[in-house]
């Protein structure tokens, strides 16, 4: 039967086909692997033809903690003022990054949401050819009015609208715990140069049990923005400017490191590499630990702490050296061209720019209005102190690490030098170079 | 396609028409124009290639689009400059992000830090695997429930596991420095310092699939006949020079096979760090070709040179694929 032997050798053949078609399927995945899915993500609604039954779908990153709270909030008081229904979608993980994975799909599907949380000011960089203009709402609101300059600049690019602001954390703060610091014979309030918080940690590790700087290094963005707070403390404001513009000065940036270097070799715990935020800040609130940099965020962590009330057990002033100053960072919600819904995503940004809003949202996530006309009754007296701050402040320089100052490539370029050569051992030289060539023109 | 019905139909009924002719004769057609492409096709690819169409082309459509087709999309995407959200540009193809990533230190360190992990993985898991299948195998007592023990990691999600050792390798109250403060040796900052990060990455992947090599062992073990053991016995060989030159030797297909979905494995890794620090930037100096090629696509919105390094990872994957299908087809195995 040599017919059959003919045939069952093809079938070996085709076997042969199916197993390395199979084998490489298997290879395919590993190739492809991590890119997730993206999410379908609804369809976004029907047409914005009027704002009737009109629905909106915003993405956000709000998930757990002050965030949902916060945006609970939000949704709240804009179906109190609106009739447009809204599909607020967290998507969380990761910081952001899940976040920015799925809106980065779906943009490049043609498939944006209505509108999505993210920062304003060079991030908007990212998002070249997939935004759309809201001039009309900056203009029919007079936000340019009721909002710092700051904010106004920071929400164009090319002098476009793209976004409008929800809320504003402080980046430039030291937190501390006040038992660990009277026990250590420390006047927090006498620290305005980095050599008096040199002198205020050493007094700390000799004088008590806690660990001096608590600092949380199982990421890099906690470094490159303790980084940014001492450039700006004791290199100035205009150093820092001349950096982020990409005109740095390797003595001034050197520097820097050195004093970061100084705290991160000699002052931080054993454990820092590998602990998050959330340890870092239960460190602050149990007595673990005297003192912090963080965002402010850090001050809705110990507002929410059982029995630890501002003032009394935790302090907070500018970081060493920024006090007239007040590093800016805006929540925002940007706004994608070919838009599925246009008029009911302007509605939402127009809502989000309005002082409901932001009376709503802000105090729950401990944050701030960047408005200017705010009643602030509603808010706590740590934030009361903050936004006085923010409106007395002579500098407001945009956040590094949290993509107000420089593109996201930039920023990343910068987090990849901290991961190599800051982490521990601290290479100040290689780091030096590291973040001049990054931001160098 | 009726044509193809009815000769399905055929098969599956047995009614053969080449041994009753009578009656079929009326209901074949002329040989008209899709016969003689049959007849064609049947003469290049064998008697049963039209027949068997149905059963596994829709596979095979579907198979060549959403992975070959992917693949092959990638490695276009990967030719151009795409990047943010302006459209790619399919005219003008060059290898310029594969030069880009052969000076990208970064990258270099990354494909490093992917083959040690491989390597280490691999070796050190077959090691376990072959070292608990054995004792598995001495017919001891408990034998299934201590394979269901050994067996049960490989069951758990990297998101699982990869929580576990955060916990285990905690500086301050983890368990494996509370083990090690017991026989006197100091704390180690397992996930902190850089030179010591990837070798605690490779033990805890070690750990999860070291029960999927005995398994595969434990099957190769089973399939020695007794008469080796007594053989060697007879012999006079000890118990380790009877499994060293007996035994082990004959386990070099299961060596393959396991260590070729072990090495796949390895380069998968993304998973089990993306859990680690929930994030696409693995502790320094555990970065690999696949958390890199994430953080280049979705951080930096580097489509094509994620898309490089993605190719560059399927590249890897071929290489150790590739040997082994041409060593089981040599053997007759496909």
């Amino acid at each position: 039967m040599p017919r059959k032997t003919y045939s069952e050798l093809t079938r070996r053949r085709f076997v042969t086909a199916g197993t390395v078609a199979a084998a490489l399927g298997v290879a395919g995945c590993s190739g492809d692997g991590g890119d997730g899915d993206g999410g379908d993500g609804g369809d976004g609604g029907d047409g914005g033809d009027g704002t009737e039954a009109a629905t909106v779908e915003v993405l956000h990153g709000w998930t757990g903690g002050d965030g949902a709270e916060a945006g609970e909030a939000l949704v709240a008081a804009f179906e109190e003022e609106s009739d447009v229904t809204l599909e607020f979608n967290a998507i969380g993980g990761g910081g952001n990054e899940n976040l920015d994975a799925v809106v980065a799909n779906r943009l490049s599907n043609n498939d944006p949401p209505g509108s999505f949380a993210n920062w304003p000011g060079k991030n908007l960089q990212r998002y070249t050819g997939a935004l759309g203009s809201v001039d009309d709402v900056w203009e029919e609101e007079g936000f340019a009015d009721s909002h710092i300059q700051e904010a106004v600049d920071l929400h164009q690019q090319d002098g476009t609208f793209r976004a409008v602001p929800l809320g504003s954390h402080r980046l430039n703060n030291l937190f501390w715990n006040v038992e660990v610091v009277e026990e250590a014979g420390v006047d927090p309030s006498s620290i305005t140069d980095m050599s008096a918080m040199v002198d205020a940690l050493d007094a700390v590790a000799t004088e008590t049990n806690a660990v001096p700087m608590t600092h949380a290094m199982s990421g890099t963005w906690t470094t490159t923005q303790l980084w940014a707070a001492v450039m700006l403390g004791t290199e100035g404001v205009d150093a820092y400017t001349n950096f982020i513009e990409g005109s740095p000065d390797r003595a001034a940036v050197k520097s820097a490191f050195e004093s970061t270097a100084e705290i991160l070799e000699n002052y931080i715990s054993d454990d820092a590499a590998s602990l998050d935020l959330t340890g870092s800040n239960n460190n602050i609130i149990n007595g673990d630990a005297a003192f912090i940099h963080q965002g402010n965020w850090a001050a809705g962590a110990y507002g929410n702490a059982e029995g630890f009330e501002y003032e009394a057990d935790w302090g907070a002033k500018a970081f060493p050296g920024t006090e007239n100053m007040y590093t800016l960072h805006f929540d925002s919600f940007l706004y994608p061209g070919d838009n599925p819904t246009p008029e009911a995503s302007k509605e939402w940004l127009r809502f989000v720019g309005s002082e409901a809003a932001q009376t709503a949202f802000n105090p729950p996530k401990g944050s701030i209005p960047t408005r200017t006309d705010v009643d602030l009754s509603e808010f706590n007296d740590y934030l009361q102190d903050a936004a006085a701050d923010f409106e007395e402040a002579e500098h407001r320089p945009p956040t590094l690490q949290h993509g107000l100052a420089v593109v996201r490539e930039t920023m990343n370029a910068l987090n990849d030098v901290i991961a190599d050569e800051f982490t521990g051992p601290y290479n100040v030289e290689a780091a030096t170079d590291g973040f001049v060539d990054a931001v160098s023109n | 396609m009726r044509d193809i019905l009815r000769t399905v139909r055929r098969r599956l009924t047995h009614d053969d028409p080449s041994t009753d002719g009578g009656t079929i004769t009326e209901q074949r057609p002329s040989p008209g124009a899709t016969q003689r492409v049959r007849d064609r096709l049947g003469d290049r690819f064998g008697s049963d290639f039209v027949e068997s169409l149905p059963f596994w082309l829709p596979t095979f459509l579907l198979m060549g689009l959403f992975v070959y087709g992917a693949i092959i999309w990638n490695l276009l995407i990967s030719l151009t400059d795409y990047q943010g959200f302006v459209q790619p540009d399919y005219t003008n193809l060059d290898l310029e992000m594969y030069a880009q990533a052969f000076t990208d230190s970064s990258v270099v360190s990354a494909s490093v830090n992917t083959f040690l992990l491989l390597i280490a993985f691999t070796l050190a898991t077959l090691a376990v695997g072959l070292g608990l299948a054995i004792l598995v195998d001495r017919h001891i007592r408990f034998e299934n429930t201590f394979r269901t023990i050994y067996l049960l990691p490989m069951s758990l999600s990297f998101v699982v596991t990869a929580q576990f050792w955060l916990w285990m390798y905690n500086f301050n109250n983890g368990v494996v420095n509370i083990l090690l403060g017991v026989v006197g040796l100091g704390p180690v900052d397992w996930l902190g310092n850089q030179s010591v990060v990837l070798w605690a990455v490779v033990f805890a992947l070690m750990w999860q699939f070291s029960g999927y090599a005995m398994v595969v062992y434990l099957a190769g073990l089973r399939a020695i006949p007794t008469e080796h053991y007594e053989a060697a016995k007879v012999d006079g060989a000890s118990t380790l020079k009877m499994y060293w030159r007996v035994i082990v030797p004959q386990l070099k297909g299961s060596t393959i096979s396991a260590s070729v979905v072990l090495m796949v494995f390895a380069l998968k890794a993304f998973d089990f760090l993306y859990s680690l620090v929930s994030g696409y930037r693995p502790p320094a100096g555990s970065d690999i070709l696949a958390t890199k090629m994430v953080r280049e696509a979705y951080s930096n919105l580097n489509w094509a040179y994620g898309s490089a390094i993605a190719i560059m990872l399927f590249a890897m994957a071929l290489s150790i694929i590739g040997p082994y299908l041409v060593y089981q087809f040599r053997r007759g195995n496909l």
